[in-house]
C-alpha cells in the first residue's frame, strides 16, 4: 500500500477549513513532494470552488488558485502533490464524479465532514481508471 | 519564431520522462502545444481534443492569463514567456441522490431480512413499498403492500400506532430508504429499513407468498377504489371473490345490482321468477323497453354483462320457498332482499338467520322507504333479526293493498342503493352496518330517521341457544308488487 504523510498540523488546519466550509464542499492542493510511491505533504492550500452552483455536493478549484500555488510551491522547491476536497454528510470515498474527473500521479485526500466535524479523512489515488486508497501517516512537525 | 517555457503539472510528467518544464518553440500557443505534442508522444491528446480544440478538462496559461480568456490557442506567444497546463480540479460527493441517502441512513436503521422477520413475529409491520408488478413476482407473508405512491397517504389507516416498529421493504434497499424517511417524518417512532430488499429476502429463503393483484384491465377499471385506502387492491380483490344474492331483479334489485356489478363484486345471484312489464320501466332501470315479455333474470343479466363483462351473474328464474332457499342460498357472502311480498321476506329472514348470513333489507312505499340490516350473528353489535320486530305476517285482512299503493319510482333508486353500500360495507369490513338501526327516508320532506332496533331475547330464531323452528311457506297476501 502506499503512503501518504501528512503532518498533524496539516490535518488540523484541514479539518478547521472543512467544518467552516461546511455544507458547502471546500477543496484546494496538497503542496508536498513525492517519489518511490511515497507522498509527503508539507502544506495544504486552500482554494475557491468556482462551482457557484452546487457548492453543496461539487468542486471545481478556481484554475488561477491553481497557478499560483504552483509557483509558490516550485520556488520553495516543492510540487503539487494532490487535491483535498470534503464530502459534506457523505463517506470519505470517491463519487463516481471524483473518478471520472482525477488525474494519475495525484494523490486525492477527501474528508468526510457532518455538522459535528471531521468524520473520516482517507487518501486514493487513481490506477487505471480505478481509485485505490492510500495509507496515510500522521508525522509530528 | 518564439522559444517558450511549458510548465508541466505532475499528472502529465509520465509523457515528459518526469521533467515539469520543456522549452519549445512556436509562434503561438497553438504552435507550442503541438511542437509539445510532437517532442513527447501522447501529451498532446491529453490537452487537445481530436480537432484541435483546448479539451475542457484543462486550461492553458499564458503568464498569469487564461489563454481562454486571450485569443485562445491563436494567442501569440514571445520569447521567454511561460505556458502553463492547469489541469483541471474537480469533482464532488456524487449525485445529490447519494449525498441524500447518506443523510437518511444516517438516521434509518438498517436491518437483515432475518432480523425483519424475527420483529415481525414480535409484533412490528412489514410494509413493502414496491410496485403492483414488482409484488406480483412475491412479498413476504404478512406484508402490508401499500406502494409508494400514495405511502404517506394510506399508512396511518395500516399502522394507526405510531409506536409500533415498521419495517419497510423495497426490492434492493434503496427506495425503502427514503419511504421510511417519509415515514419517520409523519410521527412514527421506529421505522427501519431491510438491506438488499426483497431480492436478499427471497436468496435468504425468509417466508414469502405470491399474492394475487388485480390485472391491468382491472386496476383501470377500480382505479378510483384503489385510490382509497379503506379499499385499495386487497379491498378490491376481496369485492372481486364476493357472492351477492339479491332476490328480486326489480325496483331495488335493479340499482342494488347494477352498482354492485360496477363495483366489482364478482358474483351477483339474482333470484326471480318475474317477466319484464312495461310498468316495471318507470324504476326497474335492469331492464329495457325491447326486453318486455322476456324474463328478469336474464334481462338484468344482459345489462349487467354489458356493464361489467367479469361480473359472474347466476340467474334463478324461479320463487323462493322453503325446498330452494338454503340451496340458493349456499355460498353467498350477503344477501340484498328487494322481494316484495311477506312469504318471501320471512323465508328470506330465517334462512339467514339459520346460515348466519347478514340480510341486508330495504322496503319502500309511495314516498318513503326503510333501510337495515338483519345480521344477529354480527360480532360487534348484537341486532334484531326481522321477526325479533315482527314475529308473524300479518293476517290477510290487514295486509296492504299493494296494487293501489304505488310508488315514486326515483324511490328504489334511492333505497336500492342504500342496500347496495351496506352490502359494499358488510363485504369489505369497514365502517358500521345498519345492525339494530333501521333507517327511515322520507322523499317529500327530504329526512332521514334512524331508530334503533331491539333484538327479541326471546326470539325463536335468533335468540341464544334457540333452536331453528324449521320454514314457513305463508300464503300470498298480496299478489301484486310494491317494489
Ligand atoms: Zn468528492
Ligand atoms: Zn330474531
Amino acid at each position: 500500500m502506499r503512503t501518504l504523510s501528512l503532518p498533524e498540523d496539516a490535518r488540523a488546519e484541514l479539518a478547521t477549513m472543512v467544518r467552516e466550509g461546511y455544507p458547502l464542499e471546500t477543496c484546494g492542493l496538497l503542496v508536498g513532494r513525492q517519489a518511490n510511491g511515497q507522498v509527503e505533504v508539507q502544506t495544504v492550500v486552500q482554494s475557491r470552488n468556482i462551482n457557484r452552483e452546487r457548492a453543496e455536493d461539487r468542486y471545481e478549484l478556481d484554475p488561477h488558485d491553481f497557478l499560483v500555488t504552483d509557483k509558490r510551491a516550485r520556488a520553495d522547491g516543492l510540487e503539487i502533490v494532490g487535491v483535498w476536497h470534503s464530502h459534506p454528510d457523505h463517506p470519505a470515498r470517491p463519487s463516481e464524479t471524483d473518478r471520472v474527473a482525477a488525474w494519475e500521479g495525484w494523490s486525492y485526500v477527501i474528508i468526510s465532514v457532518t455538522r459535528d466535524g471531521v468524520a473520516d479523512l482517507r487518501s486514493w489515488r487513481l490506477d487505471s481508471e480505478q481509485f485505490v486508497e492510500e495509507q496515510i501517516q500522521l508525522c509530528p512537525r | 519564431m518564439s522559444t517558450v517555457t511549458v510548465r508541466i503539472p505532475t499528472p502529465l510528467r509520465s509523457f515528459t520522462d518526469g521533467a515539469d518544464e520543456i522549452r519549445v518553440e512556436g509562434t503561438t500557443v497553438d504552435d507550442v502545444l503541438k511542437a509539445l505534442g510532437t517532442a513527447h508522444a501522447g501529451l498532446l491528446e491529453r490537452v487537445m481534443s481530436p480537432r484541435g480544440e483546448l479539451r475542457n478538462f484543462v486550461n492553458v496559461y499564458l503568464g498569469s492569463d487564461n489563454v481562454r480568456s486571450l485569443d485562445g490557442l491563436a494567442t501569440p506567444v514571445a520569447d521567454n514567456d511561460v505556458v502553463s497546463i492547469v489541469p483541471a480540479v474537480a469533482g464532488g460527493a456524487g449525485k445529490a441522490k447519494d449525498r441524500r441517502l447518506a443523510k437518511i441512513k444516517s438516521s434509518i436503521p438498517e436491518i437483515t431480512p432475518v432480523q425483519a422477520v424475527e420483529l415481525q413475529h414480535e409484533g412490528a409491520a412489514v410494509l413493502d413499498v414496491r410496485e403492483a408488478d414488482e409484488i406480483s413476482q412475491g412479498s413476504p407473508v404478512g406484508a402490508y403492500r401499500l406502494g409508494r405512491a400514495y405511502l404517506e397517504l394510506r399508512i396511518e389507516d395500516t399502522v394507526p400506532d405510531m409506536d409500533r416498529t415498521i419495517l419497510v421493504m423495497c426490492s434492493g434497499g434503496v427506495r425503502s430508504l427514503f419511504a421510511a424517511d417519509a415515514i419517520k417524518q409523519l410521527g412514527y417512532r421506529d421505522v427501519r429499513s431491510v438491506i438488499g430488499g426483497f431480492s436478499r429476502w427471497k436468496n435468504d429463503g425468509q417466508p414469502f407468498e405470491v399474492p394475487r393483484v388485480l390485472d391491468a384491465d382491472a386496476r383501470e377499471r377500480y382505479s378510483r377504489h384503489l385510490l382509497m385506502p379503506e379499499i385499495g387492491e386487497a379491498g378490491q380483490l376481496k369485492l372481486i371473490d364476493s357472492k351477492v344474492l339479491l332476490l328480486g331483479a326489480g325496483g331495488l334489485g335493479s340499482p342494488a345490482a347494477f352498482y354492485l356489478a360496477a363495483a366489482g363484486v364478482g358474483t351477483l345471484g339474482l333470484v326471480d321468477d318475474d317477466i319484464v312489464d312495461r310498468s316495471n320501466l318507470q324504476r326497474q332501470i335492469l331492464h329495457t323497453d325491447a326486453r318486455i315479455g322476456t324474463p328478469k333474470v336474464a334481462s338484468a343479466r344482459a345489462t349487467l354483462e354489458a356493464l361489467n363483462p367479469a361480473v359472474k351473474v347466476i340467474e334463478h328464474q324461479t320463487r323462493l320457498d322453503s325446498s330452494n332457499v338454503e340451496e340458493i342460498f349456499s355460498g353467498f357472502d350477503v344477501i340484498v332482499d328487494g322481494s316484495d311480498n311477506f312469504p318471501t321476506r320471512y323465508l328470506v329472514n330465517d334462512a339467514c338467520v339459520k346460515l348466519g348470513i347478514p340480510n341486508v333489507h330495504g322496503a319502500v312505499y309511495r314516498f318513503e322507504g326503510q333501510i337495515s340490516v338483519f345480521w344477529p350473528a354480527y360480532e360487534k353489535r348484537r341486532g334484531p333479526c326481522y321477526r325479533c320486530l315482527y314475529p308473524e305476517p300479518p293476517p290477510a285482512e290487514m295486509a296492504p293493498s299493494c296494487a293501489e299503493a304505488g310508488v315514486l319510482g326515483i324511490l328504489p333508486g334511492v333505497v336500492g342503493l342504500l342496500e347496495a353500500v351496506e352490502a359494499i360495507k358488510i363485504l369489505l369490513g369497514i365502517g358500521e352496518p345498519l345492525v339494530g338501526k333501521m333507517l327511515y327516508y322520507d322523499a317529500l320532506r327530504a329526512h332521514f330517521t334512524e331508530l334503533k332496533l331491539e333484538p327479541d331475547p326471546e326470539c325463536p330464531y335468533c335468540s341464544e341457544g334457540a333452536q331453528f323452528p324449521g320454514y314457513v311457506d305463508y300464503e300470498e297476501l298480496c299478489a301484486v308488487s310494491n317494489a
